[in-house]
């Protein structure tokens, strides 16, 4: 039988009950199960079985509760299953124009790949139950957000499941990645870079973290949850970073007609400039450096010094490893 | 396909089944062909979901899943005309909430939307979001996309895309030079912060892809484009290379590739030793990889051929002698 069969039929039971199911009522009844329940016998990978489907039930955002017996708390054994059917159902007064259902189907299209990619399509599948038909879609125009950090994923699971998360970080400025032991709140992307929004669990205070700078696997903690402020986080994070960009400015200087002087000219926000001096806004300083060091001598760094210092490390450090009397590399 | 990317797809085809029910309950008569047009999915895939539906329910009273426990369809309709009508319906009948990532995915791709010049009615955008908010079954997740300054240049591309005619502008390639382009636009992307104009430019007489950001003098001309409708096709990534491309051996550490993924998809990796590995990249010329190198440096180093390591060590260089008088204020202009 298809895995989705034994998940259809238990959303249908879980729906139909009013009072819930136990878990043993599930097992000996429902579509899927039935056929696997051992009278009396060991029922035991058919239990691991219902623990995951009730997991990716849940994932599809279906409310499907436990009810603790009131005469008998705390007993896992008379747990009751149940999915009410008012938070199962859209509500009846959400309803969506031809016109607001094209700009959602290409609020879907800005994923192209990983799981947003694959809940911004369910979602769809979820709109269409509506029978609404989309207006035209606009040809030839394709946004897209990309996450192509390996952090992206686990990182947003475990802060829809309130999990602790640990990571190495290499902080901008240090040359060694430290851990970090965090509860992770928001993923905000700010002036094109993703950014974890989150409380360092180890000085207890909300921190901002870069994903391109979290060096190899994300983990979750055993037994280590906490519970979400809720709305608003990814917000707030916005807000700070805001905050920052607008507090830090460079000052370049730009060869004219240069690719830097193209580039760079279209992103400066101050209307004062002198010559080819170009003032830009930035949040991280260690990636703005990046950035300029590959405009080579385009661009010229006037200020802050610690920019400066950095651009010039960054050029130095490719011309040494680029010697050509050391074909093998220096590192 | 593995196992576990079989069985992942489970939850997708629950979804469907589940919305499928109350479009069909809406729909006395209606063919599996236009299902799967509403749907955007196959006709085979309508069929099975019918299939599987018409055979399930709830347990019921017996615990037996008599008929009246059961969906039920008009089989001789289905088998014969390839017509769904459902006749009977078990526990659900309306469209099923979001999941909260569902919703944020669909709200962070509005937020994203809802920065270019085009969708300017914010308050259109708002009450989507404030709909998918409420029409999720948990707070949606906290994914936002910060505002991006939007460039008149999209709206001008745009505009040509949707009239059919050519635009002209100066275009600065990687080699530094600038040159004067006219191309028939066919698609506008963006990927995150940058946009990219894909079309076929009368100078190579190719389809190439421009960067928003390198066009400068940009406007739509009345001259309309060619038809390159049904012989061209656009690739998904943005970058093709080609036969004259050149080969190119670099060293990285192994969780620095995610950031060439752009550039180097396809080739074998091998490790060196430690976490450093070493991939080819195929580039059109050494100026584009100079740039790439610098702007990840102390990460990527070229190790052949000589002519590229060369190139790259001269752009540093050219970079670095400038630092070696002490910064001075610029000369009027």
């Amino acid at each position: 039988m298809a895995v989705e069969e034994r998940l259809f039929s238990l959303v249908l039971a879980l729906v139909a009950t009013e009072t819930g199911l136990t878990k043993a009522e599930v097992l000996s009844t429902v579509q899927g199960y039935r056929q696997r329940y051992q009278n009396g016998g060991d029922n035991s990978s058919l239990e691991r079985q219902f623990e995951r489907d009730k997991d990716d039930v849940r994932e599809l955002g279906i409310p499907l509760e436990t009810i603790e017996p009131p005469d008998d708390p705390g007993s896992n054994h008379n747990l009751r299953y149940r999915i009410p059917k008012g938070l199962y159902d859209l509500p009846s007064d959400i309803t969506f124009t031809p016109d607001e259902l094209m700009v959602l189907k290409l609020a879907a299209a800005v994923w192209r790949e990983g799981s947003l990619s694959a809940e911004s399509r369910r979602a769809l599948t979820k709109l269409g139950s509506l029978g609404v038909e989309s207006s035209d879609p606009v040809l030839g125009y394709a946004p897209s957000l990309r996450a192509r950090e390996s952090s992206f994923e686990p990182l947003s699971k475990a802060m829809d499941r309130g999990q602790v998360v640990a990571f190495r970080y290499l902080k901008p400025g240090e040359t060694a990645p430290r851990r970090r032991r965090v509860a992770p709140h928001a993923v905000v992307l700010h002036d094109g870079r993703w950014h974890l929004f989150a409380t360092d669990q180890d000085v207890a205070a909300k921190r901002t973290f870069l994903l391109s700078r979290i060096v190899g696997q994300v983990v979750t903690l055993p037994g280590q949850t906490f519970k979400q402020d809720g709305d608003g986080m990814g917000q707030q994070a916005l807000a700070e970073l805001d905050e920052l960009w607008n507090a830090s400015l460079a000052e370049v200087d730009v060869v004219p007609g240069s690719d830097a002087a193209v580039r760079l000219g279209k992103r400066q926000t101050s209307v004062a400039t002198v010559g080819d001096r170009i003032s830009l806004h930035y949040t991280d300083l260690n990636i703005l450096a990046d950035e300029l060091a590959g405009f080579g001598p385009e661009v010229l760094v006037q200020s802050p010094p610690a920019l400066r210092q950095a651009v010039i490390s960054r050029l130095t450090g490719v011309r040494d490893a680029h010697d050509v009397q050391d074909p093998r590399g220096t590192s | 396909m593995t196992e576990a990317s079989k069985s992942s797809r489970a939850p997708d085809k629950l979804a469907f089944l589940l919305s499928l029910v109350p479009y069909l309950m809406d729909h006395e008569r209606i063919g599996v062909a236009a299902v799967a047009a509403h749907f955007g999915v196959s006709a085979t895939r309508v069929r099975e979901a019918v299939n599987l539906i018409a055979v399930s329910g709830v347990p019921g009273e017996t615990r037996q899943y008599q008929h009246g426990d059961l969906f039920d369809i008009q089989w001789d309709e289905f088998e014969d005309n390839d017509v769904i009508v459902l006749t009977h319906l078990v526990a659900i009948d309306d469209a099923p909430r979001f999941s909260a990532r569902e919703a944020a995915a669909l709200i962070a791709g509005l937020q994203y939307l809802s920065s270019l010049p085009e969708n300017a009615d914010q308050g259109a955008i708002a009450s989507l979001m404030a709909k998918l908010t409420r029409g999720a079954s948990a707070t949606p997740s906290q994914l936002a996309v910060a505002k991006s300054e939007s460039t008149d240049a999209i709206t001008v591309i745009r505009a040509a895309v949707g009239n059919n005619v050519q635009v002209e502008f100066d275009y600065v390639n990687s080699r530094g030079g600038q040159e004067h382009r006219r191309v028939d636009p066919l698609r506008i992307e963006s990927v995150d912060r940058d946009w990219y104009l894909r079309g076929w430019c009368h100078l190579r007489e190719a389809v190439r892809t421009f960067r928003l950001d390198r066009m400068s003098a940009l406007t739509a001309t009345d001259a309309p484009s060619g038809d390159h409708g049904a012989g061209l096709t656009l690739p998904d990534t943005l970058f093709e290379s080609t036969a004259e491309d050149l080969s190119v051996v670099i060293e990285l550490p192994e969780p620095g590739l995610a950031l060439i993924a752009d550039y180097a998809p396809e080739f074998p990796v091998t490790h060196v030793g430690g976490e450093r590995v070493r991939t080819t990249l195929r580039v059109a010329h050494f100026h584009g990889l100079k740039r790439l190198v610098t702007r990840l440096a102390g990460l990527v180093t070229v190790i052949e051929p000589a002519e590229a390591r060369d190139t790259v060590a001269r752009w540093a260089e050219e970079g670095a002698a400038q630092y070696d008088a002490p910064a001075l204020p610029p000369a009027e202009a």
